[in-house]
C-alpha cells in the first residue's frame, strides 16, 4: 500500500473510510472543533505509518482503528498540538459554519456511545481497549487483536474479563450487548 | 460541493505532493514509537506542510465562546477563559497571536506533574485575574514574556460543578525549550485553615499562594 506516496490510492482510501474515522472520533469527544482536528490527525497519522500496513494481517479497518486509537490517545494529542500550532494541517480551520452543525449531528448521535465508554473507564486498559474496539467500534475481535497489535487469544480473554466485570455493574451493560448487534 | 471532508482531503493530498516533494524526510513514522520520537518527527513534518496548509485554509472560521484572545496595540497578548473545555483551541489561538502555549484542563483536585522543563522566559509578572461568578481567568501576556523558544504552560485544574464554573486552581508558567507533556497528578489540598493559605469566597473555590520548588500549589503564577 503506497498510500503516503499516492494521491489516487490515498483518495481512495480516505473516501472508504473517512465517515468511519469520524465516527469513531465523536465516539470520543464532544467537542465539534477537536473532533475535525482528530480527524486530520488520525489520516495524518496514516501517511506517518503507511508503511507500517501489511495488507494480508488484517482487515484494513483493524489497522486504522488502531492507528486512530493512538491519535486519539491523551498522549498523542499533546504532540500533536504542539505540531499543528506550528501549522500542521488543523482540522478546524477546514470547518465552515455548515461543517460545525453537521459535526455536532454527529456528537449527538453518538451521545449514547459516550457515556458506554465513560461507564468502561472502571476497567483495566488491556480489557477496555479490546471491549471498546468490539462493542462500541463493532469490529471483530479478530481485527481488535489486529489493531491493538495483541495475540487473538489474548483479545477474548480479555473481552471475556471485561464483559463480565460489567455483568456485575448492573445498568449500563445492556448498552454495549445492544451494540454488539 | 465542498465541505469539511473534502477540503481535508485536498489538504492531505497536498501533504503528500509536499512529502513526496521533500524526498520523503518523513516516510516512516510508525504511530506506536515513543513520544518523544513522535514530536520531533512532528515538528519536521509541520515545516513542510506549512505550505501546504497555507492553500488548504480559505473559509470561514468558526470562533469558540470558551476564550477570547486578544492583541493589544502595545504587543501584549490578553486572554479571557470562559470555559476549560477547548484547550486547542486556545493553543490555536494563542499561537496566531504568536505566543507558544500548552494548555491543560484536569479534572477538579489534578493538576500536572512538576516540573514541565527549564522556567525561564522573559521579564516581568503576568498580571492574572481568577475571575467569579462563572467569569473564568483572565491574564495577560506582555510582550516579550514568551520570548521565541519558550512556551507559556497553562494548567487549570477544573471545577466539578463544570467547564465554565471558577476552576479549582490555576498554575501558569513560563517554560524554556521542550515542555514536558502533562502527568496528571493529585494535587494536595491544604486542610482549611493550615498556615499560608487564605481562603478568599470572593475568588471562588481558588486558593493563592507562593510557589515553592514547584510544588503544585493552588494556582501559581511564574514570569
Amino acid at each position: 500500500m503506497r498510500l503516503h506516496e499516492d494521491p489516487a490510492a490515498f483518495e481512495a482510501f480516505y473516501r472508504r473510510h473517512v465517515d468511519a474515522v469520524m465516527r469513531f472520533v465523536v465516539r470520543r469527544v464532544s467537542d465539534p472543533h477537536l473532533a475535525a482536528d482528530l480527524t486530520a490527525d488520525i489520516f495524518l497519522a496514516v501517511l506517518d505509518s503507511a508503511d507500517t500496513y501489511v495488507p494480508g494481517r488484517g482487515s484494513e479497518i483493524a489497522w486504522l482503528y488502531g492507528v486512530a486509537r493512538n491519535v486519539v490517545s491523551a498522549q498523542y494529542r499533546k504532540a500533536a498540538r504542539e505540531a499543528r500550532a506550528a501549522g500542521r494541517v488543523a482540522g478546524r480551520r477546514l470547518m465552515d459554519d455548515d461543517d460545525l452543525a453537521r459535526m455536532e449531528e454527529r456528537i449527538d448521535a453518538e451521545r449514547r456511545m459516550r457515556s458506554a465508554l465513560e461507564a468502561m473507564e472502571g476497567l483495566p486498559e488491556g480489557e477496555r481497549a479490546v471491549l471498546e474496539l468490539v462493542a462500541i467500534d463493532q469490529l471483530t475481535v479478530t481485527e481488535a487483536a489486529a489493531a491493538l497489535g495483541i495475540r487473538q487469544v489474548t483479545a477474548r480473554v480479555r473481552l471475556h474479563r471485561a464483559r463480565r466485570a460489567l455483568e456485575s455493574v448492573a445498568s449500563p451493560s445492556a448498552v454495549y450487548l445492544e451494540g454488539q448487534t | 460541493m465542498s465541505n469539511f471532508e473534502d477540503r481535508l482531503l485536498s489538504a492531505l493530498k497536498d501533504e503528500i505532493t509536499t512529502r513526496t516533494a521533500e524526498d520523503r524526510m518523513t516516510t516512516v513514522t510508525p504511530v506506536r514509537r515513543s513520544r518523544r520520537r513522535l514530536v520531533g518527527l512532528s515538528a519536521a513534518v509541520a515545516g513542510v506542510a506549512a505550505a501546504a496548509t497555507a492553500v488548504a485554509v480559505l473559509t470561514g472560521l468558526t470562533s469558540s465562546p470558551a476564550y477570547a484572545v486578544t492583541t493589544g496595540s502595545d504587543g501584549g497578548v490578553s486572554v479571557r477563559i470562559h470555559s476549560f473545555s477547548d484547550p486547542d483551541g486556545l493553543e490555536a489561538e494563542l499561537a496566531d497571536a504568536g505566543v507558544r502555549a500548552v494548555v491543560d484542563y484536569l479534572p477538579e483536585g489534578q493538576t500536572c506533574k512538576q516540573p514541565r522543563g527549564e522556567r525561564g522566559g522573559g521579564q516581568g509578572q503576568f498580571a492574572t485575574s481568577i475571575g467569579k461568578d462563572g467569569d473564568g481567568i483572565a491574564f495577560t501576556i506582555e510582550k516579550g514574556q514568551v520570548p521565541a523558544g519558550s512556551t507559556l504552560v497553562l494548567a487549570v485544574s477544573k471545577s466539578k460543578e463544570g467547564d465554565d464554573q471558577p476552576p479549582f486552581a490555576t498554575a501558569l508558567e513560563v517554560v524554556k525549550g521542550t515542555v514536558a507533556p502533562c502527568e496528571a497528578t493529585t494535587l494536595p489540598v491544604p486542610p482549611p485553615g493550615s498556615g499560608g493559605t487564605t481562603e478568599r469566597k470572593d475568588d471562588g473555590p481558588g486558593l493563592d499562594s507562593g510557589t515553592e520548588e514547584q510544588g503544585p500549589s493552588l494556582n501559581t503564577q511564574n514570569g
